[in-house]
């Protein structure tokens, strides 16, 4: 075990000039600060930001029996515009999804380091985004009762299967999947430090409930060993996912014959989106978050850089998709496409939320070209604010925006949301951060046995080898 | 049509009736008007037995105007059904059991009464009546005085559906909007049902001897003080009773009124002729017709006819009419014209001098000269323009018409007459006859004598079947005040309206398909008029109210009828034999055969007469400055009494598109000049203030392209305040502007803006084809040029399109269902709409769902405007499904709810439909409609008996759309199964079709290679509409063709 003094100096990597851990960390320290939030009772600005949630979830609830009670009509969805805010919402909760297993998988499978101190955090968020999202595919149906299941594929007395054309059943297996996996890696991830809970518990109670959480763990080599693989092949199985999804939620538009929709750039555009918008989302709540929960010196400065990279780098592939886009709108000689691109859009009642999104997705990311930018808080935050905002506005101006202004100008009509909408959709944001406030609460917000892993690793790499020759 | 002239089978009706148990019977044989189950007409049974009944109907009533608080409510707590009770009626627990057993009843009238009113079906008279299978009957309805022949079909006793009757002179087989809703004002909880004197509960027997005892008085001076105020009416029967009634009362006075009859057209033609004639129109020979403000394909009683006939006259090929219209608003016949002049409505009578005037320059037309020179100068229109239509006319002499519109004054209907005289139109295009309707003068002037009568108390009772004159009375005359005024008024009611609230005794109306009587048609043709059902709350006819003055006992408006007509069978040409026989086939053809009258024949123009004449007149006419005011009939619910009919107020206006309101249109120009606004999606409009001499009105501004300037257009029909719910707050009541001396235009007018915007239900917000040509509309130069643009447009969207996949062969099928639309022969009258909501049990939704977007009708009728804004080129073109072969809502749905049919139809299956709506975000049509909300289980019970029985009703959150009228598809393929045969071209029709005036749709196998359908796709004007998505839609379109008067072609 190294020192205090050496592994104050071995947690920084002479190369970057700001470490991954800061301080001089042991164990020890990182086990009593990285399960203090989970220990400590709640203080004031919890319970205000968790009571501000519930309200929100209240609204959901509203919307929601609301909508049920009387049907679509409640919304502002029309004919031509017959998806709107529940299938904007959908597709935007599903890519803020994407961080979290873009973080755990992709980035373990490239032996990211950075991606430890963030994973447990993004990972917890794609769940609950995942969550939110498929509230809606169910209930902007005019028949959820029936929706609810007969888009599963199983022999019934109708004598008919789901229409295995139809992207929205690709959407139920996609999406479903995703869910499942997201939900099992995230919880394998927690089961070492379930266990370090369960230790340190003081109350019979919490030990009873930590303890049949973690499964049993004690943390012999055999477990480790399991352990790593099931980990890795997890990994493993997400990383398809983190391309499949989206490329599939995609799809809803890319097979429709619609202008704005029928368009081949979809999947990989959509991906990038979804990790785009998925990085802005974890800057968003990361920023105040290390704050408060006293994370600051697992969660650097160094990380948040490496996310407002992964956040430019995105946005420049969501730009390029848009300039394919507006090309081939151009390109192909379609009178439909161009109006849509370079009429609809720049010029229709619904232009200002076209020209937020390019300001927003387009234009904000590049502030990220400078490092200042990139490592100043306040920037990066209302810059990944933005960024969630624009990528709101892109799916409304796919969906909404194509739809209201389609083939024949006899049926174009105009499309304006509802109070019912505006409610479900601060429903599912309410819905969100109580999962997430929640989560704070009992779950280690980081993964402690992997940032310690980590500790350890960068100081074997740094002194380890000399200590080992003279040991 | 030769099972026609067959003598029926004399006896079997009886016997089913006679046979047949309650539940099962058939209104096929009898329509008896009493009843003998108590509780479809507890009203009456109420009335004419113990007052215990009437007790508590009063606490039924009070109990509802407490409920409700209302102090309007308190006061009509004697009406059966309080004013504007709700904007979808409520129906409580007990009226829904009153109104489902009426329905009950009403299924099985055939066998509860051995009536001897006997109803008799049309053509398809079966051997056996089969519950489920709908039977027709012949009857007509009555427009503006004269009669259209209708086919009703009829499902266990209930009416359910209206169709022309092809035998009709005026209807061809083919109906207009009003006559497809006749069905929502039969089946309409808002109908008057309580017979009463000053909101006393009367029956009718009292009533009869309350009457007898006035009618004894009034004998005493001869009638002095009695007076009649009816509708226009040609109907053999009234005539006869108003004969024998004069003869009893030798000085009381009958009057026709109707709001939208113009005297002009009248008093025009005794100018020219030295007395009164109607003029009869004959399109087909016409192949130039001039319309001076008239709207011959868009209203009146030949409209539906005029449409066939124009449309004969539409094919490339063939020689082809050209339609020239001048008028100040667009309407449907100036969206069909070929050249069109905006002329405020006051300034058409100069177009019509400045024509006489042009062709009297002319050799050979000097005549004319002299009598355009009675207009001393009075002239308008753009010269070159005239000059055109001058020669144009020269040219087809004896093959042109000229029309003037019932709102233009007597000097243009005068002039007109004179020109059809010149150019050798009479006899040809144009013949004249003896009216038939009973007063040549029924329009708003013809209320004015009366009104004198009354305000100078020479009325002591005044019996009025006309249709709501207090409402629809010219606004200077203050007819309500009057009417109020009068000791006895009768009215014969067919809702508690505002002439209701201030006659004395109401007498509920029985409805049109529940009633007995007679009409003529447009040439004389008589039919007689049968019931389709026994009157659902015990209303009477204006036979029985007009009989009741004559003293002969209560007979009954079918004895009265019978017995007048055995009186007249020798009258009848070829009616020979015994009278039951007769008058059996009479009423089942719907149309008494040699009846029709013929034109004079010896009549002769005197010019002199319409020189001299004309400026009289034309100093009548609108002078001086300021803003002109023109008032129109409405398309919808004409003068008002089809305004409780949410079909037809749901219906978009056939060229504005707007629903479930009326409005001031404007010029582009005049709009900007006084600043009105738009907002939101070209839907929200300033609100204008009018005055016109001491009245004043609100109106909202709607922006009309093509509208002349400095004029305002208004409907009448809105704004109604009597009991009607479903009228009750829609539009202003455009009438309170209008005076008895200039009732349809007048300049003066002053407009100003208003504080607030109004949002319209407008169906159709864009005006432009943004460069799509959805609607293809070429002239006949560029289409019989194979290399011009049109015609490269038709050939690319006609041409196969290269495909991956092999599409279906759907040759081998039996049938291969398909339809093409004529956009040259659609005039956009709309009557398709409103005949599929009838045929579909599609429901209504509401302004505030128009508003939204969510309208059901699977039908509907896009209007473009081309050209410039101020003098637009329009065109029309019906889309529903097109039932596309590659359907794209087909794969995207997720539960295969939407699927393909051997022969070709795109299907909804609406039970496995779960509401994702991806089908209509695929749908580059944009045809089908949602189930946002529930449409259909607040229907009052009694609106669900005329419910198609052969249709789903779909629930919420459910995707439906047009099915080509697949029960009438599968109905067909079960008869024609059973004879051992197929369907053969003809016999099956979509409703839309069967409805359509102009026959622009035609509809049916396309494997058959001689199929009327498969002709037309295979015509040169023939289009896919957007065929470079390939989706191989089974309804095709032909171009239009306009045939432009190289003179005045553009470029």
């Amino acid at each position: 075990m190294a020192s205090t003094a050496t592994s104050a100096s071995t947690t920084r990597d002479p190369l970057e000039p700001i470490p991954l851990i800061e301080g001089a960390q042991t164990d020890e320290s990182l086990n009593t600060s990285l399960l203090d939030h989970v220990w400590r009772s709640p203080g004031k600005g919890w319970w205000t930001l968790f009571g501000l949630a519930l309200a929100g979830l209240g609204l959901l609830v509203v919307g929601i029996t609301v909508t049920l009670w009387k049907g679509i009509g409640m919304w502002g969805n029309n004919i031509p515009v017959g998806w709107a805010f529940g299938i904007i919402n959908f597709v935007w909760w599903i890519g803020i999804g994407h961080a979290g297993t873009l973080i755990s998988a992709i980035l373990l499978l490239l032996q990211q380091k950075w991606r430890t101190s963030i994973n447990r955090f993004s990972e917890a968020m794609t769940l609950f985004a995942v969550i939110c999202a498929l509230l809606f595919p169910l209930i902007h149906t005019g028949r959820p009762w029936f929706a609810a299941y007969w888009l599963m594929p199983y022999p019934s007395v109708q004598g008919i299967w789901p229409q295995f054309k139809s992207p929205l059943v690709w959407d139920v297996f996609a999406v479903s999947t995703y869910f499942t996996i997201s939900l099992l890696f995230w919880f394998l991830g927690l089961i070492p430090d379930l266990a370090s809970l369960r230790d340190s518990s003081r109350k019979p109670l919490q030990k009873v409930i930590y303890g049949a959480l973690a499964l049993g763990w004690r943390g012999s080599g055999r477990h480790w060993a399991e352990y790593k693989w099931a980990y890795l092949l997890l990994a493993g199985l997400s990383t398809p996912l983190v391309l499949s999804v989206h490329t599939i939620v995609s799809f809803d538009f890319a097979v429709s014959i619609l202008p704005g929709w029928h368009t081949t750039v979809f999947p990989p555009y959509f991906v990038a989106g979804a990790v785009f918008s998925g990085f802005a989302m974890v800057v968003t709540w990361m920023v105040p978050a290390r704050q408060f929960l006293g994370l600051k010196h697992v969660v650097t400065m160094k990380h948040l850089e490496n996310m407002n990279k992964v956040i430019l780098a995105t946005g420049l592939m969501v730009g390029y998709g848009y300039a394919m886009e507006h090309f081939i709108a151009w390109y192909s000689g379609s009178k439909y496409e161009f109006a849509e691109f370079f009429e609809v859009r720049q010029r229709g009642p619904l232009a200002p939320v076209y020209w937020l999104m390019m300001f927003c997705n387009v234009v904000v990311p590049n502030i990220f070209w400078w490092r200042k930018a990139r490592t100043n808080l306040l920037i990066m935050w209302v810059a990944a604010l933005l960024v969630n905002v624009g990528m709101w506005c892109e799916r409304f101006t796919i969906i909404a925006t194509s739809l209201h202004r389609d083939f024949l100008p006899s049926k174009w009509e105009l499309y304006a949301p509802t109070w019912v909408d505006w409610s479900i959709y601060i429903g599912t944001i309410g819905l969100f951060s109580t999962l997430f406030l929640l989560f704070l609460k009992f779950v280690p917000a980081v993964a402690v046995t992997e940032v310690k892993e980590l500790r350890h690793e960068l100081a074997h790499q740094a002194h380890g080898h000399a200590e080992e020759a003279h040991g | 049509m030769s099972s026609h002239d067959q003598d029926p089978p004399q006896d079997h009706p009886e016997d089913h009736a006679r046979s047949t148990s309650p539940r099962q019977g058939e209104g096929a044989s009898a329509s008896p008007r009493r009843i003998s189950l108590p509780i479809v007409d507890e009203a009456l049974a109420a009335t004419e037995t113990a007052s215990g009944a009437v007790r508590e109907q009063r606490k039924y009533w009070r109990s509802i105007a407490e409920k409700e608080g209302s102090p309007k409510l308190a006061a009509a707590a004697l009406r059966e059904f309080p004013p504007g009770a709700s904007e979808l009626p409520e129906v409580s627990r007990r009226s829904f059991m009153k109104l489902f057993g009426g329905g009950a009843a009403a299924a099985g009238l055939a066998a509860c009464h051995p009536s001897d009113e006997q109803a008799i079906p049309f053509v398809r008279r079966p051997e056996e009546v089969t519950p489920g299978n709908a039977l027709h009957f012949a009857t007509a309805y009555g427009v503006e005085g004269y009669g259209r022949g209708l086919l009703v079909e009829s499902h266990e006793g209930r009416p359910t559906k209206i169709e022309g009757n092809p035998d009709h002179h005026d209807s061809l087989g083919a109906t207009i909007r009003y006559e497809q809703a006749l069905l929502q004002g039969l089946y309409d909880n808002d109908r008057a049902k309580q017979l009463k004197h000053k909101d006393e509960p009367l029956s009718w027997n009292t009533f009869l001897g309350q009457m007898a005892t006035l009618a004894g008085r009034h004998a005493a001076d001869g009638g002095a003080k009695l007076r009649f105020l009816t509708d226009p009416t040609a109907s053999p029967l009234q005539l006869e009773l108003r004969k024998r009634i004069l003869e009893k009362f030798p000085k009381a006075k009958f009057t026709s009124y109707s709001s939208i009859a113009g005297d002009g057209a009248a008093d025009g033609l005794r100018l020219a002729y030295g007395k009164y004639v109607e003029a009869r129109h004959e399109l087909t020979r016409a192949a130039v017709i001039v319309s001076l403000d008239a709207d011959f394909l868009g209203e009146g009683p030949e409209s539906v006819r005029a449409m066939r006939q124009f449309a004969s006259g539409r094919l490339p090929g063939a020689p082809m009419n050209r339609l020239y219209v001048v008028e100040p608003a667009l309407t449907v016949t100036g969206m069909s014209a070929d050249h069109r002049l905006r002329l405020r409505a006051g300034d058409v009578a100069g177009f019509a001098l400045a024509l006489a005037a042009e062709l009297g320059r002319r050799p050979g037309f000097a005549q004319l000269a002299g009598i355009a020179s009675g207009g001393h100068g009075v002239t308008a229109g753009d010269p070159k323009w005239i000059s055109a239509v001058a020669s144009d006319l020269i040219k087809h002499r004896g093959q042109s018409l000229l029309m003037a519109g019932r709102r233009q004054s007597a000097a243009v209907h005068a002039v007109v007459a004179a020109l059809n005289a010149a150019l050798d139109n009479v006899g040809t295009t144009v013949t004249y006859a003896t009216p038939l309707l009973a007063d040549p003068l029924s329009g708003p002037k013809a209320l004015a004598p009366l009104a004198e009568e009354i305000a100078a108390g020479q009325v002591d009772t005044l019996v009025i079947t006309a249709y709501n004159p207090a409402y629809t009375a010219p606004a200077d005359l203050k007819f309500d005040k009057l009417l109020a005024r009068v000791p006895n008024t009768i009215y014969c009611a067919a809702y508690e309206d505002e002439t209701a609230a201030v006659c004395s005794y109401i007498v509920p109306a029985a409805h049109q398909l529940e009633s007995w009587g007679d009409a003529r048609a447009t040439d004389g043709t008589i039919s007689i008029v049968q019931p389709l059902i026994a009157p659902l709350w015990g209303g009477h006819t204006d036979i029985e109210i007009l009989s009741a003055f004559l003293g002969e006992g209560d007979l009954g408006a079918y004895e009265v009828l019978r017995r007048s007509w055995a009186a007249k069978q020798a009258t009848v040409p070829g009616a020979t034999g015994e009278f039951d026989q007769v008058w059996e086939k009479w009423v089942g053809d719907g149309v008494i055969v040699g009846t029709e009258t013929t034109p004079e024949a010896a009549l002769t123009l005197d010019g002199a007469a319409i020189q001299q004449g004309l400026g009289a007149l034309l100093a009548a006419g609108p002078k001086g400055g300021g803003v002109e005011i023109a008032f129109v009939p409405d398309y919808k619910v004409l003068d008002g009494r089809f305004a409780n009919s949410a079909w037809l107020q749901e219906l978009p206006d056939p060229v504005h598109k707007i629903t479930w309101d009326n409005a001031a249109l404007l010029s582009p120009a005049m709009a900007k000049s006084l600043g009105v606004e738009v907002e939101r999606d070209n839907d929200t409009f300033s609100v204008l203030v009018i005055e016109y001499k001491d009245r004043r009105v609100h109106a909202p501004a709607l922006i009309a392209p093509g509208h002349a300037d400095d004029s305002i257009t208004l409907a009448l029909g809105y704004g109604r305040t009597g009991s009607e719910s479903v009228a009750d707050g829609v539009g202003f009541n455009a009438g309170l502007l209008r005076g008895s001396d200039a009732p349809w235009f007048d300049r003066g007018a002053q407009v100003s803006l208003a504080t607030g915007m109004h949002l319209f239900g407008l169906t159709q917000n864009h005006w432009s084809m943004e460069n799509r040509e959805p609607a293809i509309a070429t002239s006949l130069a560029d289409f019989e040029n194979p290399r011009s643009e049109a015609r490269e447009l038709i050939e690319e969207r006609r041409a196969a399109l290269p495909t991956i996949h092999e599409p279906h062969d759907y040759s081998k099928e039996q049938y291969k269902w398909g339809m093409a639309i004529d956009l040259g022969k659609c005039t956009g009258c709309s009557t398709c709409i409103v005949a599929c909501q009838s045929e579909n049990n599609i429901p209504t939704v509401g302004r505030d769902q128009v508003v939204r977007g969510r309208e059901m009708q699977w039908l509907r009728v896009d209007r473009y405007y081309s050209g410039e804004l101020e003098d637009p080129e329009v065109i029309v073109q019906p889309l529903a499904c097109v039932h596309c072969e590659t359907a794209p809502c087909e794969y995207v749905c997720p539960v295969n709810a939407t699927v393909h049919s051997d022969e070709g139809l795109n299907e909804m299956v609406y039970n496995r439909c779960v509401g994702t709506r991806y089908c209509s975000n695929n749908c580059p049509y944009k045809v089908r409609r949602f189930n946002f909300l529930d449409f259909t289980s607040e229907t009052p019970a009694v609106r669900r008996l005329g419910m198609n029985p052969e249709v789903t009703v779909r629930s919420r959150g459910v995707m439906e759309k047009c099915t080509y009228c697949v029960q009438r598809i599968e109905r067909k393929r079960i008869e024609t199964r059973v004879a051992g045969r197929l369907i053969e071209d003809g016999e099956l029709k979509t409703a839309c079709q069967q409805s359509c005036p102009a026959g622009a749709i035609e509809f049916g196998n396309l494997n058959d290679l001689k199929s009327r359908v498969t002709k037309a796709q295979g015509d040169e004007r023939r289009y896919d509409l957007l065929h470079e998505l390939g989706t191989r839609p089974r309804t095709a379109y032909l171009a239009r063709v306009r045939n432009l008067n190289p003179e005045l072609a553009k470029g």
